[in-house]
Order: C-alpha cells, then sequence, then structure tokens
C-alpha cells in the first residue's frame, strides 16, 4: 500500500502504526538528531535529483500533510481561536516540537505572525544566510487550513539559520496572495 | 589605513558610529579585507544600536535587521518574546485565562500564576454573583404590601379575588410556596397555658 503508484495524497494518521505494539520497549522518543539525519538526508538527496525550488515545493506539500494529520488527531478543532492556540502551543510544548509564540493575530483578516523557538528543524544550525524551515512552513499552513477549513500559506520570515535565533512565520489566509 | 581603523575603534569605543572606511581607495588587499570587515562591523552595530533604542522604549514595531548580524540575535529573541507577551496580555485582558508563558524564567512562573490567580478571582466572584442574584430573587418573592386577614391571619395570594376563599392559605403555606422554609409545629408558652393549663404549671 505504501509503494502503490498514485497521483493523491493518501497519508493518514494510522500509517503511524500502533506504536505502543511496535515499540513496547523502545517508546515513542527518539534523539532530535535522528530526526534531523532523516530530514536533510532527504532534503540533500531531493536537492540533488530535482534541484532547490522542486526540493522546497515537496518539503512544504510535506509538511502541509503533516500538518493537516496533526491537527485532525492531536487537536481539538472545536475551540475558539484563543483556545485553540494554546493548545497547539501546549502540545507542541509536550512533544518538544517546538516553543510557538504568537505574535499577531488578525482574525478578521486572517493575518498572523507567530514564533517557534527551540525549533525541532534548525536551531542550533550553522548560520547560512537563508531561512530553511520548509516544512515548518507546510506544517503550520496545514495546521490553519485543518482548523478553519480555508487555504493558508505560511512564509518563514527569519530563521535561526540566518541568524536569527528564533524563527518567526508570516500566516495569511491564501486568497490574500 | 591602520591609522583611518584605531581612529575608528575608538570612536566606536566612544560609543558613536563611525562612518565606514573608504575601500575603494585602499591598494593593498590584506588591508582592504580588513577594512571590509571593520565596515560591515560598524553596519552590524549601527543596525544593532537603531534596534535596541526604540525597543528599550518600549517600542516592539516589526523590524527588519540584515542576516548573519548575531549581534543582534539575542535582540531579536528578546523583541520576539516581548511581542508574544503582548499579545497574551491583551488576550487575557479579554477574559481569556488559556494563555501561559513557557520558558522565560521568574516571568513564566510570575505570569502564569497571574492568570491563575485572575481566573481564581473571577471564578469566585461569579459564584459570590450568582448567591446574590439567588437571594435577590427570593427577596423579590416576599416584597410588597401582603394582605393578611386581620382575624385568622390566613395571607391572600398575589391578586387573587378577595371575595374567593380558595384565594387565602394558611401563612405556613404561603411561605413554604414562596421561599425555601419548611415548617416545623411546636406550641409557644403562653398558648400552652391557654390551651394546656395542666401541662403548662411545672
Amino acid at each position: 500500500m505504501f509503494n502503490q503508484e498514485r497521483d493523491y495524497n493518501k497519508f493518514t494518521w494510522n500509517d503511524l502504526g500502533d506504536l505502543d505494539q511496535g515499540r513496547p520497549n523502545l517508546g515513542m522518543k527518539i534523539p532530535v538528531l535522528f530526526y534531523r539525519l532523516l530530514q536533510y538526508t532527504w532534503r540533500d538527496v531531493m536537492i540533488t535529483e530535482l534541484g532547490v525550488d522542486k526540493a522546497n515545493e515537496i518539503i512544504i506539500k510535506a509538511g502541509k500533510l503533516a500538518g493537516a494529520q496533526f491537527c485532525e488527531n492531536m487537536l481539538n478543532r472545536d475551540l475558539e481561536f484563543n483556545e485553540f492556540v494554546a493548545q497547539l502551543q501546549q502540545v507542541l510544548k509536550e512533544e518538544a516540537v517546538g516553543i510557538l509564540r504568537v505574535e499577531k493575530a488578525d482574525l478578521e483578516n486572517m493575518r498572523f505572525i507567530l514564533t517557534i523557538a527551540e525549533d525541532l528543524d534548525c536551531s542550533g544550525l550553522p548560520t547560512t544566510n537563508e531561512v530553511i524551515c520548509q516544512y515548518d512552513e507546510g506544517f503550520i499552513a496545514g495546521i490553519f487550513e485543518s482548523y478553519t477549513g480555508k487555504l493558508f500559506s505560511a512564509k518563514e520570515i527569519d530563521c535561526w539559520a540566518s541568524g536569527d535565533r528564533v524563527c518567526r512565520f508570516r500566516v495569511n489566509l491564501l486568497e490574500d496572495y | 589605513m591602520i591609522e583611518e581603523s584605531i581612529e575608528k575603534l575608538a570612536t566606536l569605543l566612544q560609543g558613536k558610529i563611525p562612518d565606514k572606511i573608504e575601500t575603494e581607495i585602499i591598494t593593498n588587499e590584506e588591508h582592504r579585507h580588513l577594512a571590509t570587515m571593520l565596515n560591515q562591523i560598524f553596519e552590524f552595530m549601527q543596525e544593532t544600536h537603531e534596534f535596541i533604542e526604540p525597543l528599550s522604549k518600549g517600542d516592539l514595531h516589526e523590524i527588519s535587521m540584515q542576516p548573519k548580524n548575531f549581534l543582534s540575535s539575542p535582540f531579536k529573541e528578546l523583541h520576539s518574546r516581548l511581542r508574544h507577551l503582548t499579545w497574551q496580555t491583551e488576550q487575557v485582558a479579554q477574559g481569556d485565562y488559556n494563555q501561559r508563558v513557557d520558558f522565560m524564567g521568574d516571568f513564566s512562573e510570575a505570569f502564569n500564576s497571574m492568570i491563575t490567580a485572575l481566573d481564581n478571582n473571577e471564578k469566585q466572584l461569579k459564584r459570590k454573583i450568582d448567591e446574590l442574584e439567588k437571594a435577590l430573587t427570593h427577596i423579590k418573592t416576599l416584597e410588597g404590601l401582603l394582605p393578611i386577614c386581620a382575624n385568622c391571619k390566613k395571607i391572600r395570594v398575589d391578586d387573587d379575588n378577595p371575595k374567593d376563599q380558595k384565594s387565602w392559605s394558611q401563612i405556613e403555606a404561603f411561605l413554604t410556596k414562596k421561599t425555601n422554609a419548611q415548617f416545623t409545629h411546636t406550641i409557644c408558652p403562653e398558648c400552652m397555658k391557654k390551651l394546656y393549663p395542666d401541662f403548662s404549671q411545672g
């Protein structure tokens, strides 16, 4: 099923498997290094095979898929926005994904500025003068899309890798673009 | 060039941002490289200074800074945290007590305790208001003029027909209906004397 040819995404939360059954001794957690090892080797190979733009496009799409499934399965989407954000902040902290902070929320126009500190993807990477959290861009957009039922875009404007010590994202309703 | 660089660095150490060194006129390649790097430091210092000054006055407007300015990055982080706190405080002011500050040391603890205290106080106040409103409702049920029979002390219910005997009820029945009070019957000493003189002597 995983290797089935297809032109649509069919990933669901169930594809992650039953970890209680599958890893009774080793448990749920793995070190961040192994997460990054996976992400940055895939990125490296995708860039050599497909080029930077296509690789980033794929990473964003994957992030979006993950964000939407994460929201659907780990968050209560019936909450009001502020409660939802508080819940998201709590879950991301508990799961050691990052420290979410909302800087601005314009609910009328659906425009937001968020930061993620100690980000799983990039915190501590060497400064390379570029933003590199494309997976987070997709992940955040996916969460917003799943929560609101509308299309969103998340764009990273500051990144640890660009020397900013914090990852800052501008999240807008897609119609704005 | 070295003399000019020392002069510029001295200016910087005196708290002023010096003008950049003119690199185009330097012929020695190593000197030009050094001057370029010094200029970069001056630029970073200027940018950092321009950022911190409004920040120190509480101005949290959006800022843009060139990447790799490592001097500014801790301030950018601080700026981000302050903007987040501002947003959270706004939400708390609107009555949202779900907000929590994470990983900001003693401040997190103080802020989170404040939110919990505000939440508890508001809940307590709401409970008190609720109790008072209920008491007020009881008071209202008994306020105003009550028509009472001068002889048998029966009370006429609300606006019922005064000529209809069914409109009149015993005071116990009236109060039980209007309030949560319940009655238990006994006999006062004076009535005891009248009704049961033999028993009342002791």
